[in-house]
């Protein structure tokens, strides 16, 4: 039973850290109607700078953030603007795939040249304790990933809602073409969407840096799961991401805690595959995701 | 110009069969095999991207399924390595088509994710199944030449994997010129129109997808065979599957010999990029900034851009009307 509460503990704290790196992908196919593959590449990029930033200058990860994510910010703006805005509109999907695809293996070919292929971690004093509750232990990296990931979730959310920007957002998502009649300049808000996606990669990679070891090639295991998480949410919409995201963080602590590694991974796949053959627009979407 | 169309692919053919014995080294045979290897493989898989539009980035899971059960076929059971080959291809091809029933469900966007997620599930299982695949420490198979030294297995799977070739460029000429291939070629421009004038889509679509598993599965086993040890994080690797799909559009998918031009391209730059610069991981920065190049600026590959016409047998230009109005009864 503990095992249990301990699985199902582990679970909400990971699937809160999955729901942040998970809308940055919402976001993308949000405004572009395009699969961010190299989103997990960015998110260990930014897990290499903040551990150079730790090695090289002693910075705590959380402390080189206002370096990073203006950084990144500007990175998917360029991205969108230069490459993916300029794909023929007749197949951009599967182009839009193929592109991301091209980054994201230039990014891991970069990093396995510039930083070997070897493990690589950042450990604070901090987060290496861990916070014992009625007989579960939460480690208290666990708990800093779930508060930074909500944290920045709340940030975003309230752009998304409050802003003027981010109702320019969410009507570019909505219908391009209504957004456009009504005077919103959709292909700078379609770059700015890219660049807030890419600013949260920059703040799941200084957590991830803080809780797992990580290699360049690592980024294919999340390309698996993320993936999962956004199809069983419904492309496109950042709640049932989030949702989704929850579901799947307590299905996989809890099956690692009672089978093993592979079959807690393999969990992902399963809720793909019955995503797709049950609901393939998904549980938590809908109408955007239609046909997708 | 009729003369030099029929003429030339004779010639290159003539060419293939006498390379091993133009070459000075057994090296240079082994890289002739690795890219008649990934020529045949590039063509299965336009087997369903050039014909369906649809663009599968999992096809080394067949690839991996086809080398592993040729293996344990081998290996466990003892069974001969001519039956283990085309055994196991039959049934990796029998899998693709009922993953292809959950696959082909989903269009865009979706079925480029299923098709990433095929890769890193038979991943997984290969790795984690240790006392069936011996895991992450590998899989050892017999040669199937005992007698023969290296360089001269390097030259009998030359030959196989030629035939493997033929055998696919064969496959997609055919399907090309039938009433099965235009329908695919309906489903690539509007599939909802080619299923409301009676094509059968998503029969279609999941045939073609075995069948492009059925040639990826076969040379899977071959490799399987010819290098003799498997390891789960090559084999599976998504690098190959991706190495398919930027031959093939390098080449240009809507023609017969496109994915094996851009074979010719690709894997002896992927060889001489990997003696030129090492072990590093700097090769998978060149193969992404290709891809990248590749999609931006020449979407319809070389040959798309030499032959203004068709040259050899490509899928012809004609508009979605026409093709609709060939497939509907």
């Amino acid at each position: 039973m503990t095992l249990l509460l301990q699985g199902l503990a582990l679970g909400v704290l990971t699937g809160g850290l999955y729901a942040l790196l998970a809308s940055g992908l919402s976001l993308y196919f949000g405004v572009m109607r395009v699969v961010m593959v190299a989103h997990p590449a960015f998110l260990f990029l930014a897990a290499y700078l903040t551990y150079t930033a730790h090695t090289a200058f002693g910075v705590d990860p959380f402390l080189a953030l206002p370096v990073t994510v203006p950084l990144f910010f500007a990175l998917g703006v360029a991205v969108q603007r230069l490459l993916v805005a300029r794909l023929a509109p007749d197949n951009l999907a599967m182009m839009s795939v193929l592109l991301t695809f091209g980054l994201a293996l230039t990014i891991e070919g970069l990093l396995g040249t510039f930083y070997t292929g070897s493990y690589r971690s950042v450990s604070m004093d901090y987060a290496t304790r861990s916070l014992t509750v009625g007989g579960v232990h939460l480690p208290y990296d666990k708990i800093i990933a779930f508060s930074v990931a909500a944290l920045t979730l709340a940030v975003l959310f309230a752009v998304l809602v409050k802003s003027r920007f981010g109702r320019a957002l969410r009507a570019t998502i909505q219908h391009r073409e209504a957004a456009r009649l009504v005077g919103i300049p959709t292909e700078r808000v379609a770059g700015y969407g890219f660049g807030v996606g890419l600013a949260t990669a920059a703040v799941g990679g200084a957590v991830l840096a803080l809780i797992t070891p990580f290699f360049p090639a690592s980024h294919w295991v999340w390309i698996g799961k993320l993936m999962a998480v956004i199809v069983v949410g419904g492309l496109g919409s950042v709640v049932g991401a989030a949702l989704a995201a929850v579901l799947l963080g307590v299905v996989e602590g809890v099956v690692l805690v009672t089978v093993d590694a592979t079959w807690a991974t393999m969990m992902f796949y399963v809720f793909l595959f019955l995503t797709l053959l049950v609901r393939p627009q998904g549980f938590f979407g809908g109408r955007l995701a239609h046909r997708f | 110009m009729r003369i030099a169309s029929r003429a030339f692919p004779l010639l290159i053919a003539a060419l293939a069969l006498g390379y091993p014995w133009l070459v000075p080294n057994y090296y240079l045979v082994y890289a002739g095999a690795l890219t008649v290897m990934y020529a045949a493989m590039a063509t299965s898989w336009n087997l369903l991207g050039g014909f369906t539009g649809y663009v599968s980035l999992g096809h080394s899971a067949f690839f991996g399924l086809g080398a592993y059960g040729t293996g344990l076929l081998v290996t466990r059971l003892d069974v001969p390595w001519a039956v283990a080959l085309p055994v196991s291809a039959a049934l990796v091809t029998a899998l693709a088509a009922g993953v292809g029933v959950a696959a082909v469900r989903v269009r865009g966007a979706s079925f480029v994710i299923v098709s990433i997620a095929l890769v890193s599930m038979t991943n997984l299982v290969a790795q984690g199944w240790r006392s069936l695949t011996g895991g992450s420490s590998g899989l050892q198979v017999p040669s199937p030449f005992p007698g023969l030294h290296r360089g001269q297995t390097h030259m009998a799977f030359f030959y196989l994997f030629l035939a493997l070739l033929a055998l696919a460029l064969l496959t997609w000429w055919y399907v090309s010129r039938s009433r099965f291939g235009a329908g695919l070629l309906a489903i690539r421009e509007d599939e909802d129109k080619a299923e409301s004038l009676g094509v059968p889509t998503a029969a279609y679509k999941v045939t073609a997808f075995a069948l492009s598993a059925l040639f990826v599965a076969l040379a899977g086993g071959l490799y399987a065979l010819w290098f003799g040890s498997l390891d789960p994080i090559f084999v599976f690797s998504i690098l190959i599957g991706s190495n398919m799909v930027l031959m093939s559009l390098l080449g240009g998918v809507r023609h017969l010999y496109g994915p094996l031009l851009g074979a010719l391209i690709v894997a002896p730059a992927g060889e001489y990029f990997l003696i030129a610069l090492g072990e590093t991981q700097i090769h998978l920065t060149a193969t992404g900034l290709v891809l990248i190049l590749v999609v931006l600026f020449m979407p319809d590959g070389i040959l798309a851009r030499f032959t203004r016409r068709r040259a050899g047998p490509s899928i012809p230009d004609r508009s979605a009307g026409e093709r609709l109005h060939e497939v509907t009864p």
